[in-house]
C-alpha cells in the first residue's frame, strides 16, 4: 500500500512536483501516466526517500519514508529511472549483491536469487559478465534486483523503456503475477497502450499535478472519450 | 555480514577483474625499481674508478716512457682500429690515443707535444673512461713538467703556486642517500597511484554507470556505503606501497653501491617503521580521491582531478632536494610531509624518533577519518547523488 499526499518538490526556481496525491492499493497495478518531464520520476524519488519534498508525505504501508527511509526501503522494491548494473559481475553477482545489502545471507539468499532467475528466465546468462547483455537483459538483471528482498510493494519507473516487444510482453506477464501474489504494483509510463494494457487504476499527472485518476472505463465514462489517448488529451489539456 | 564488508568485499572482488584498476596496483611498484636499478647502474659504471680501462693507441712505440706509466696505472694498452675516428664515431671503440711520429724527437728537445684523444662525448658510455685517462694524461704532463724544472735546479714547488684539496664530510651513506632519495618518492607515489582506479570507478564511475541511484535504495547506511568503497581503495593502495618498498629494496640489493663507496644498509626494524609511517597515508590518500571523485560531474573529470592530486606526494622531494631540510618534529603528523621526513632519514641512516613514525600514522589517520566523514556526509547531499 502506497500513499503519496500533498507532494511538493523544486529544484531553484522549476517546480518539477507542485501537488501530486495519489494512493496504490495491495493487489492492483497502478500505472502513473503523464508525459515526459511532467514530474513522474521526482514523485517516485520523494516516494523512495532519494528526495526529501518540501512539503506533503509519501507512506509505504503506514511507514512515513520522509521521517525514516530505510524502513521505508526494507518495504519497496524500486526500480529507478538509473538502472546500471556492474559491468564485471555476472548477472547472479549482480542480485546476490544487493540481496546481501539487504542482510540475506546463506540458503534465504541463494535459493531466492535462484527464485528470480529461474522467474525472469534470465538462466542463460546468469553467470555471464553483465557487460554484454541486452537491453532486456539488462532490464531483468535490475528488476530482479529491485525484488531481491521480495517486498511487498513493487514500484517501476517507465520499465519498458527501450524494450522490444517480447521483452514488454514478458515484463507484463510477470507483473500481473506480482500483482496475483497480493502485492501493490505501481508504475510510470508515458505510453498510453502500456498503462491501458496492464493497469487496474490509473493515475494522469500532467505538469506536475495529479489531473486525473480511477479505473480506465470510469476515466473513459467521465470525459467520454473512446481510447485512453483521448482521455489523456482531455484532461491534459482541460 | 556488516554492509561495509558487503561493499568492501563487492569492489575488491569487482577491481580485481578490471585490467585497468590490476594494471595500476601491479605495474606501478614495477617501474620505480627498474628505474632505480638503471640509474644506479649507470652511475656505478659511469664512476668505478678502478676498473681496467683498456686504451687503442696509434704509434704505440713512439713513447715507451709514458705507456710504461699508463700500464702502471691500470690502463690496458691494445692495438688501434683500422680508421680510429670511424671507429669511436661508430661507438666500437669510446677513445683512441694517438701519439705523433715526432713524439720522441719533440720530447728529447724539451718541446711541447701534441697527444690527440679522439671521443664522441655524445655517447654516455664510455665517459667514465674518458675522464680517467684524460686525467691521467694530464698528470703524466705535469709529473714531466715538474721533471724538467727540478733538472734544471728549479724548485718543483713553484710549478703547482695552488693545491685544491676537496674535503668531503658526506659520509658514504649520505652520499648513497642522494641517489636513493627516488625511493621515498616512489613508495608515497604508490600510496597515491594503487588505490586510485578503483576509488573513481566506486564512486564517479558508479554514478555514470547509472548504479549509484539503485545502490542508495538499499536501507544501508551511507557511512557504510562509502566506509566499504574507501576501505576497498585502501586496501589496493596499501598493497602497491608494500609491492614498490619490496621490490625497490630488492633492486637496490643487486646494484653494487659497495663499489661505488656507498653503504646503504636498512633493516627489519626500519622497514617495519617505513610501514607503520606510510600505511596510514594509504587510509588518507583514498579518502580524498574517494571525497573528490564523489564531488566530480563525470568519471573524466575526476580522473583529471585525481591525476593532478599524484604531484602532491611528488612535492616534499622536490622541496627536499632543491633545499635539504632536517626533519622538525612538527613535519611528522603533517601527511606526506611527515612521511617523506622519516623516509629520508630512514633511508639516510640517521636516527628516527619511534615517536616520529607514531605522529606520521595519526596524523595520516586523522585526515582520513576527516575525509570520509565529509565523503559519508556528501553523499547524503541530494545534488551530489543525481550528479547535480
Amino acid at each position: 500500500m502506497i500513499e503519496v499526499s500533498g507532494v511538493r518538490k523544486t529544484f531553484g526556481a522549476v517546480v518539477a512536483v507542485d501537488d501530486v496525491s495519489f494512493q496504490a492499493p495491495n493487489g492492483r497495478i497502478t500505472g502513473l501516466l503523464g508525459p515526459n518531464g511532467a514530474g513522474k520520476t521526482t514523485a517516485l524519488r520523494v516516494l523512495s526517500g532519494m528526495l526529501v519534498p518540501d512539503a506533503g508525505t509519501a507512506r509505504i504501508d503506514e511507514v512515513d519514508v520522509v521521517a525514516d527511509p530505510n524502513a521505508g526501503r526494507a518495504r519497496l522494491g524500486l526500480l529507478p529511472d538509473a538502472r546500471g548494473l556492474y559491468p564485471r559481475l555476472t548477472a547472479r553477482e549482480n542480485i546476490r549483491y544487493f540481496g546481501e545489502l539487504y542482510g540475506m545471507t546463506g540458503a534465504r539468499l541463494h535459493d531466492r536469487v535462484a527464485h528470480l532467475i529461474d522467474l525472469l528466465e534470465l538462466g542463460p546468462v546468469a553467470d555471464r559478465a553483465a557487460t554484454g547483455f541486452s537491453q532486456g537483459e539488462r532490464m531483468k538483471v535490475a528488476i530482479a534486483r529491485a525484488l531481491v528482498h521480495d517486498p511487498p510493494n513493487v514500484v517501476l519507473d517507465e520499465p519498458t523503456n527501450g524494450l522490444d516487444v517480447m521483452s514488454i510482453r514478458a515484463l507484463r506477464t510477470f507483473l500481473a503475477r506480482l500483482r496475483d501474489e497480493g502485492r501493490c504494483v505501481l508504475f510510470s509510463s508515458h505510453v498510453m497502450q502500456e498503462v491501458s494494457a496492464l493497469c487496474d487504476e490509473i493515475v494522469i499527472i500532467s505538469s506536475g499535478r495529479v489531473v486525473a485518476s480511477g479505473t480506465e472505463a470510469a476515466l473513459r465514462e467521465a470525459t467520454g472519450a473512446a481510447t485512453m489517448e483521448d482521455v489523456f488529451v482531455a484532461v491534459a489539456t482541460s | 555480514m556488516s554492509p561495509w564488508w558487503t561493499v568492501c568485499r563487492k569492489e575488491l572482488v569487482d577491481a580485481l577483474r578490471d585490467r585497468r584498476a590490476l594494471a595500476s596496483m601491479l605495474l606501478f611498484p614495477l617501474v620505480g625499481p627498474l628505474l632505480i636499478a638503471v640509474t644506479l647502474n649507470i652511475t656505478t659504471e659511469q664512476l668505478g674508478q678502478n676498473r681496467e680501462v683498456e686504451l687503442p693507441v696509434v704509434g704505440e712505440p713512439h713513447a715507451p716512457a709514458l705507456m710504461a706509466f699508463l700500464v702502471a696505472q691500470g690502463v690496458t694498452i691494445v692495438p688501434p682500429p683500422e680508421d680510429p675516428l670511424d671507429a669511436v664515431r661508430r661507438g666500437e671503440v669510446p677513445l683512441v690515443l694517438v701519439v705523433p711520429d715526432d713524439y720522441a724527437e719533440r720530447f728529447r728537445d724539451g718541446m711541447p707535444n701534441t697527444l690527440q684523444l679522439i671521443v664522441d662525448p655524445s655517447r654516455t658510455s664510455g665517459a667514465g673512461d674518458r675522464t680517467r685517462v684524460r686525467r691521467l694524461l694530464e698528470a703524466y704532463g705535469k709529473r714531466l713538467g715538474l721533471l724538467r724544472l727540478a733538472a734544471r735546479g728549479v724548485d718543483p714547488r713553484l710549478g703547482t703556486p695552488v693545491v685544491v684539496q676537496t674535503v668531503d664530510v658526506s659520509t658514504a651513506a649520505k652520499r648513497a642517500a642522494i641517489f636513493l632519495n627516488l625511493l621515498p618518492m616512489f613508495v608515497l607515489l604508490a600510496a597515491f597511484i594503487g588505490g586510485m582506479y578503483l576509488a573513481t570507478d566506486a564512486t564517479a564511475g558508479e554514478r555514470e554507470r547509472g548504479s549509484l541511484e539503485p545502490l542508495l535504495l538499499v536501507p544501508v547506511s551511507r557511512t557504510a556505503i562509502v566506509l566499504g568503497k574507501w576501505l576497498a581503495a585502501t586496501a589496493f593502495s596499501a598493497a602497491t606501497v608494500v609491492l614498490t618498498l619490496g621490490l625497490t629494496l630488492l633492486a637496490l640489493s643487486t646494484v653494487p653501491l659497495e663499489d661505488i663507496g656507498l653503504s646503504f644498509s636498512i633493516g627489519v626494524a626500519d622497514v617495519v617503521g617505513i610501514l607503520v609511517a606510510v600505511v596510514p597515508l594509504s587510509l588518507a590518500a583514498p579518502a580524498a580521491q574517494v571525497l573528490i571523485a564523489l564531488f566530480a560531474r563525470s568519471f573524466k573529470e575526476a580522473q583529471t582531478y585525481l591525476s593532478l592530486m599524484v604531484f602532491v606526494p611528488t612535492l616534499p622531494g622536490v622541496l627536499f632536494g632543491i633545499r635539504p631540510l632536517e626533519a622538525q618534529p612538527w613535519m611528522y603528523p603533517v601527511p606526506v610531509l611527515g612521511q617523506q621526513a622519516l623516509l629520508t632519514d630512514t633511508i639516510r641512516g640517521e636516527p628516527v624518533p619511534g615517536y616520529g613514525y607514531a605522529l606520521a600514522a595519526l596524523g595520516a589517520t586523522a585526515l582520513a577519518l576527516i575525509l570520509v566523514a565529509v565523503a559519508a556526509r556528501m553523499l547524503r547531499s541530494e545534488r551530489i547523488v543525481m550528479g547535480r
